[in-house]
């Protein structure tokens, strides 16, 4: 563990008055290269350090939250915390902090990563922008690397520790009226490749001419992962227990029951590589292997420790994402309907009902249209109004697994009858 | 503070074309109630300095939480190691500022009561008293209160000469009742988006007779029944309600940032290029929206921006004409304008400060009018309060909006309560239907408080305003 860490752990044991509290520390480096229009208009680098500490006198409760660890600062943080926890109202859902617990072990964390040097990353920018300079056009994007450190601690005895790292690189190329992007995200920027990450992105765009006009309708899409990632982010924030116990989401009344397509699941495991996983929630929930959706049948939501001991099952939380995809390739799906469109990539998703669940949001970075098993031209962005777990029902095909995110693996879905209802100028 | 002048000095030693300071200390006290428990009462404090070295044509940031001699040299010594770095790339095209004087001055929010002297008690007593009143209506499910207030202390120093001390503050209640009836459930909020003030606005504000407000209308609007199929109508929206739609649709398309291209990758580019000032038509002849970086009571009135330029208030569509962006000191020159319009902001002491929308209004009409005689003058149309759903693409023309509260109207009567209503529309569509604009008497300022841009993100703050206005012929209707 980080001697830094310790220490702060230790001075809070020794000082901290409170009948029960926890300590978060958050701590990292960060070195990120923001590149736009061929030139770099951001480049910035430093630590970070967040120290959170909760803390309980009986069920009156307080927090504070300081970023610097000296003494004199660590006092004013036990402070704050104790006197607004001494000052304030009881709270009836107050439970104690987390217990010891086992946690699994680990691997989010690639020292190499951790010590890129800055000056292969701004080689890594400089290359796809003489790329792009080479094909007439512009590229933007970001480089950036981070480390983190995490630490729970509890007066519950729960100890937990995590370290982490990422690369990252999005990039977006513009061409005449055509745009589109790739991004790369890994705890490790051992398989990134800048010269192969551009011949994907300009195969993209080039596959993108003869733009042609059309108008909103419900049609068939295949949803590259990277778009079926910006839906599952909304998906799952509204899977919540609570709040469907409660009578605040589609999902009130069923668990248990078949409600997502039946070729839909979705998992938090520790067990594929392929993904980082954190060993522990922020309330102190070890990781374990987590069925959410199997099969269309929802087998749990995310719990928190109040809720779950009130209502007498097992807190829960996503620690990372994983839907088992299939194998049928681009090409096959585009044979299995009469028409459809190729998504890169969605924009802008909110919450248009919650209680129904409908999401709106937009097409970004190049849809394609098809017909008869191959691609015909480019389309303008569309606008979707479409509710996710209606949406699983048309599953129609599952391609193979991709990485979104180091905590993300997701496949394409063909998906038939998406609910388009407004088309945009570009 | 002796680290300012030994940071300007190092930069200088080391050959800086430019460079600033600013050392920055953010506060936050967040009280979150939820149907009568304390979910979070909390005190953060952020607390650092960042440094932006200017060198060939290119930008390096560093940042730290140490404050020792040492500490900062390493830390201007690694910002200008960045730009010479950032530079590499940037040769054939270089990044140039706009001129700017040097400053030393102070600004203050004007504050009465400064809403972290109010004992913690005395907020939580309130918020339990709106709490238990949400909860008193049969029908009402879920009752939440969140109140933040929230203070900036930073102190900026520049190779130009400027020294400033800027004290902002803010604080924001936001009160939410959820009604649930037989097979729906639908909230109702209050929340003005805060104000750059004290708490003698939350005294102001009798936000027991807002919590009956709004429990009654959450009771009205999950029974209310849905509009219906779309269709091309009226629609009459309040000012809490068009404050995000401009946000949207005219205050992220008129970033000179985006403009240019910058946020391409992320949060998008805009319709609004250049060529399209001083010709452009944006909206009706009534349609006039001011930049105002000076507004009492704005979030974004700091004095001066993070590149040390003093706030200002010029005209960013007047007439209904597109005349001019909010700028930065590196965007304007792209645009040869000669100086920046002071929007170049930093949310915490570790970001590197970028292209924001400034306090941003549009001016109420020249004609009286109140918002009876704008709703009797009506058709069929639907009047909007409220923020609800809201999704605009990437190059800000299409966008989706929803609300808060809803009236359908019909021959100028509000004519019965609905929910689930959206409407679609478009720049230049939507801001050239506007036909009807309420006089001063109806002009209300509205905070946005979670603006997000950026990479890494960043959360901005800033204020809209507008009186009650109408726009016509647009295309409204419920959800799917």
């Amino acid at each position: 563990m980080n001697a830094s860490f310790e220490k702060i752990v230790q001075y809070i044991k020794t000082h901290c008055e409170a009948d029960d509290y926890s300590l978060h520390i958050m701590g990292g480096d960060n070195h990120e290269t923001r590149f736009a229009q061929n030139r770099i208009t951001q480049h910035l680098a430093g630590p970070d350090l967040d120290i959170t500490l909760n803390v309980a006198f009986d069920n009156k409760t307080g927090s504070a939250s300081v970023n610097q660890d000296d003494p004199h600062t660590l006092d004013h943080l036990i402070k704050t915390a104790q006197d607004i926890a001494r000052l304030n109202q009881p709270d009836p859902e107050y439970i104690g902090t987390a217990p010891a617990a086992q946690l699994p072990q680990v691997d989010n964390c690639d020292p190499a990563t951790k010590n890129l040097d800055p000056k292969q990353m701004v080689e890594y920018v400089n290359q796809v922008i003489q790329r792009a300079k080479t094909m007439d056009a512009r590229v933007s994007g970001m480089t950036e690397k981070h480390h983190y450190e995490r630490l729970l601690f509890t007066k519950g005895g729960f100890l937990g520790y995590d370290a982490s790292t990422s690369f990252g690189h999005s990039m977006t190329l513009k061409k005449g009226e055509s745009e589109t992007k790739v991004s790369f995200a890994a705890k490790s920027y051992a398989g990134f490749d800048p010269q192969r990450e551009f011949d994907r992105l300009q195969d993209q765009l080039e596959s993108l001419v003869n733009q042609q006009s059309m108008d909103a309708e419900k049609i068939a899409v295949i949803l590259r992962p990277s778009a079926l990632g910006e839906l599952l982010r909304y998906m799952a924030w509204m899977m919540n227990r609570r709040q469907s116990d409660e009578g605040f989401t589609p999902y009130t009344g069923q668990m248990g029951k078949l409600f997502f397509g039946e070729n839909f699941s979705l998992y938090s495991t520790l067990k594929n590589p392929d993904i980082t996983a954190s060993s522990f929630s922020s309330e102190g929930i070890p990781s374990q292997e987590i069925t959410w959706i199997e099969n269309g049948v929802i087998h749990n939501m995310p719990s928190n420790r109040y809720w779950a001991q009130k209502q007498g099952h097992e807190p829960k939380e996503y620690f990372n994402f994983y839907i088992p995809g299939g194998n049928t390739s681009e090409e096959e799906m585009m044979k299995m309907v009469p028409r459809g469109l190729i998504i890169n990539r969605f924009w802008y998703i909110r919450p248009v009902d919650m209680k129904v669940g409908e999401l709106t949001g937009m097409t970004r970075d190049g849809v394609l249209y098809f017909e008869d098993g191959k691609v015909k031209h480019a389309i303008n962005n569309l606008r979707f109004n479409e509710i996710p777990y209606q949406a699983t029902r048309r599953i129609l095909a599952l391609g193979p697994n991709e990485a979104v995110s180091p905590s993300t693996s997701i496949p394409s879905l063909l998906i038939d009858g998406f609910n388009f209802v407004d088309k945009t100028s570009f | 503070m002796r680290y300012l002048d030994l940071a300007i000095g190092k930069a200088l030693d080391l050959g800086a074309e430019y460079a600033d300071i600013r050392v920055q200390r953010t506060t936050d006290e967040v009280v979150m109630l939820q149907k009568l428990s304390l979910k979070n009462t909390s005190h953060n404090q952020i607390y650092g300095y960042g440094i932006r070295v200017f060198k060939d044509g290119a930008w390096g940031f560093a940042h730290n939480k140490v404050f020792t001699e040492e500490a900062v040299l390493a830390t201007v010594q690694k910002a200008y190691d960045i730009a010479r770095l950032s530079a590499l790339v940037n040769k054939e095209q270089q990044l140039r500022l706009a001129p700017e004087r040097s400053y030393i001055a102070t600004y203050n929010t004007p504050v009465q009561i400064d809403p972290f002297c109010v004992p913690l008690t005395e907020k939580v007593d309130l918020m339990m008293e709106v709490n238990r009143t949400l909860l008193s209506y049969e029908g009402i499910q879920s009752a939440r209160f969140f109140l933040v207030s929230h203070k900036d202390e930073k102190l900026f120093a520049s190779t130009l000469g400027t020294r400033l001390e800027l004290n902002t503050q803010w604080i924001d209640p936001m009160i939410t009742a959820t009604a649930v009836h037989a097979e729906d459930s639908q909230s109702r909020t209050f929340d003005e988006g805060g104000r750059a003030t004290g708490w003698e606005w939350i005294l102001e504000l009798d936000l027991m007779d807002k919590a009956r407000q709004i429990a009654e209308e959450a009771l009205i609007k999950v029974k209310a029944e849905a509009l219906g199929p779309e269709q091309r109508r009226s629609l009459v929206l309040d000012p809490n309600h068009l404050g995000l739609t401009m946000h949207e649709s005219v205050g992220h398309p008129t970033e000179l940032d985006r403009v240019l291209g910058w946020e391409a990758d992320f949060a998008g580019i805009s319709f609004a290029t250049p060529e399209k000032l001083g010709n452009y038509r944006y909206g009706s002849e009534i349609v006039n929206f001011v930049g105002d970086n000076t507004l009492c009571g704005g979030l974004a009135t700091h004095g001066f921006d993070d590149d040390g330029v003093p706030g200002q208030k010029w005209h960013i569509i007047k007439d209904g004409i597109l005349q001019e962006y909010g700028s930065t000191r590196d965007t304007a020159l792209e645009i040869g304008l000669g100086y920046s319009r002071g929007c170049n902001r930093a949310t915490y002491y570790y970001d590197q400060p970028i292209n924001r929308i400034p306090n941003l209004y549009m001016l109420p009409g020249k004609e009286p009018l109140t918002p009876s005689q704008l709703i009797a003058d009506t058709e069929d149309g639907v009047y909007i309060q409220g923020r609800g759903s809201f999704s605009i693409d990437q190059h800000r023309v299409n966008f989706q909006f929803g609300g808060d509260f809803f009236w359908e109207i019909k021959n100028g009567k509000l004519h019965r309560p609905l929910k689930k209503v959206l409407y679609k529309s478009n720049n230049p569509e939507f801001w050239n239907s506007c036909d009807a604009i309420c006089d001063e008497r109806f002009w209300r300022p509205f905070g946005v408080i979670n603006c997000g841009k950026g990479q890494p993100s960043q959360t901005a703050r800033m204020t809209h305003g507008s009186s009650v206005a109408r726009f016509r012929n647009i295309r409204v209707g419920g959800s799917q």
